[in-house]
């Protein structure tokens, strides 16, 4: 009943996250005709040069395919985006917002351990994660079809693989982070700065790229190279565990 | 069974940043009573349950709940299934219906009492249809006590059960409580800061001011030790220092002196006979007398 009291407190938040990827999702192959049209465009700026003009030429060149496309325009940008926002809504929550908007008491009460508690928590907000990573990008293979394309299954569960396992950062820290602060906001607005700061450290440096979070949520590698990111999602399979470790200390000691 | 204790609480201390919530809080709840644990608005009486519960960590001193360390985390988890608990703002899940949080309450007590459930959700009138935050304060503290009677629990702990309630409702509760505890066997914890509850329904009474138990025992034996000894005298009343052990309070106003005693009024009266007073009357206290001498002067 622990899973279903988590799911009823989660729901909405994965539901109105589930429906948004999937129109993007939908929208993702529904315009890609309409993009390529817009490619010639996208060749003359890149012949300008500077930053953004080497950016669009990337772009161009990676979409000139439609598995370089859906990468770029999925995988790297909108799913990448999008699911952050939805691991960081996700992550926040739990027995210390709850106790000061009520229901913590009655929760601490029952011959549960707080250990179990953080574990039922992160194992449903994980799983909820786990569908939007996977569940929309099948969207895509199913969709293409339609518009005489088609996108691999093994794509998607590559991808959605290096999106969730790097991914999961964000909802972990965020979890550790509602361990700490009494109200929803701080520890989603911490998260959200720690995510920009990331960001902007792989464009500066490009030498962290096989580290960086986002490169490792986008799997460039695997398009690129056929090979998994895996310093990327080793490093950050064990930064989540060590983030949910954390956490699990603090509710242990914390008073309510 | 009177003589073994369900809680035992020896010199419970804990701080919140400069505040003393608990300073060397002592007392015993003996297995089987009906223990109003009354104190004013902030005197450490919430405090002193959430240790119980373990939600909270004491600075210092030890708790036992059925002989079991409730400052350990397994012990505690032990103590939590034979225990029901009822918070003072009824805190329980906005989001599910009366039926939802029935069911996952019940997932937790193997003795769960679902004839008893069906029962009291028929008696408290309780919509099995509808979301806890829909209830009224009233409705809310009846679902509370459904969930916290029907675990077939060896210990309630309820921290201020008729708070915020109407006067009908608080009685509906009572008289629930009563019944249950009249038809199994189990021991009642409660707090409280009104005094007629108590008084009403309660066996064995502690009395906290300030994180300190200052009376504790079975309700009839304090009621019998407290005396208030009324000495009027034909002039100005003397200014006097009682040796007889157990003066709670001495107040002079004119040609009348009020002793209030914890250890009965004998000696007393005899130490009073020496200051050749024109009466001496001796009164028992009820317990809002005693309430209110022991913790006004505290304070």
């Amino acid at each position: 009943m622990l899973w279903h009291k988590a799911w009823l407190e989660t729901r909405w938040r994965f539901l109105i996250g589930m429906a948004l990827l999937f129109i993007m999702a939908c929208s993702v192959v529904l315009t890609y005709h309409t993009v390529q049209q817009l490619m010639p465009l996208a060749s003359s700026v890149s012949r300008q040069g500077g930053a953004l003009g080497r950016l669009v030429g990337e772009a161009a060149a990676i979409e000139s395919t439609y598995r370089g496309y859906v990468w770029w325009q999925w995988f790297r940008q909108n799913l990448c985006q999008a699911w952050v926002l939805f691991a960081l809504l996700l992550g926040t929550g739990g027995l210390t917002l709850q106790g000061t908007r009520g229901g913590a008491l009655y929760t601490l009460s029952l011959p549960v351990s707080r250990t179990r508690l953080l574990a039922v928590r992160a194992s449903t907000g994980l799983a909820e994660l786990a569908v939007l990573a996977f569940i929309p990008s099948g969207v895509i293979t199913v969709l293409s079809p339609v518009i005489a394309q088609s996108y691999g299954v093994g794509d998607v569960l590559v991808h959605g693989v290096c999106l969730f396992l790097a991914g999961s950062v964000v909802f972990c820290l965020t979890v550790f982070l509602s361990t700490h602060f009494a109200d929803a906001w701080t520890p989603a607005l911490l998260t959200l700065i720690v995510v920009v700061v990331l960001a902007a450290a792989e464009f500066v440096a490009p030498a962290l790229a096989p580290y960086g979070l986002f490169r490792t949520m986008s799997g460039e590698s695997y398009l690129l190279h056929g090979t998994l990111p895996w310093a990327g999602l080793i490093v950050s399979v064990m930064v989540s565990a060590v983030l949910l470790l954390a956490a699990d200390r603090n509710l242990r000691a914390r008073d309510f | 069974m009177a003589d073994r204790l369900t809680i035992e609480i020896t010199d419970l201390r804990k701080r919140y940043g400069a505040v003393d919530a608990l300073c060397g809080l002592t007392f015993g709840v003996p297995a089987g009573s009906i223990y109003g644990f009354l104190g004013r608005n902030g005197a450490g009486k919430t405090t002193a349950i959430k240790i119980l519960l373990g939600m909270t960590r004491p600075d210092a001193g030890e708790v036992r709940v059925f002989g079991l360390a409730a400052t350990n985390e397994s012990a505690s988890l032990d103590i939590r299934r034979r225990i029901a608990f009822v918070s003072e703002e009824k805190d329980l899940y906005d989001y599910m219906t009366v039926d939802e949080i029935i069911r996952f309450t019940s997932s937790f007590y193997p003795s769960w009492r679902g004839d008893l459930a069906a029962r009291y959700r028929r008696t408290f009138d309780l919509p099995a249809d509808r979301k806890v935050k829909a209830l009224s304060r009233g409705t809310r503290t009846k679902l509370a006590l459904l969930l916290s009677l029907c675990r077939g629990a060896e210990l309630l702990i309820l921290d201020e059960p008729t708070s915020g309630l109407d006067p009908a409702v608080s009685e509906e509760a009572l008289q629930a409580l009563v019944s249950y505890v009249d038809s199994v066997e189990t021991t009642v914890f409660f707090s409280s800061h009104q005094i007629a509850e108590v008084d009403q329904i309660a066996d064995h009474v502690t009395i906290i001011d300030k994180g300190s138990a200052i009376v504790q025992g079975a309700l009839d034996d304090v009621r019998e030790r407290y005396r208030r000894v009324q000495l009027v005298f034909d002039g100005d009343a003397p200014v006097v220092a009682f040796r007889a052990p157990g003066v709670v309070r001495v107040r002079r106003e004119h040609r009348m002196l009020t002793v209030v005693s914890s250890a009965g009024a004998d000696e007393i009266v005899n130490e009073a006979r020496a200051l050749n007073p024109a009466s001496v009357t001796v009164s028992p206290l009820t317990l809002k007398d005693i309430f209110l001498d022991t913790v006004t002067k505290e304070n």
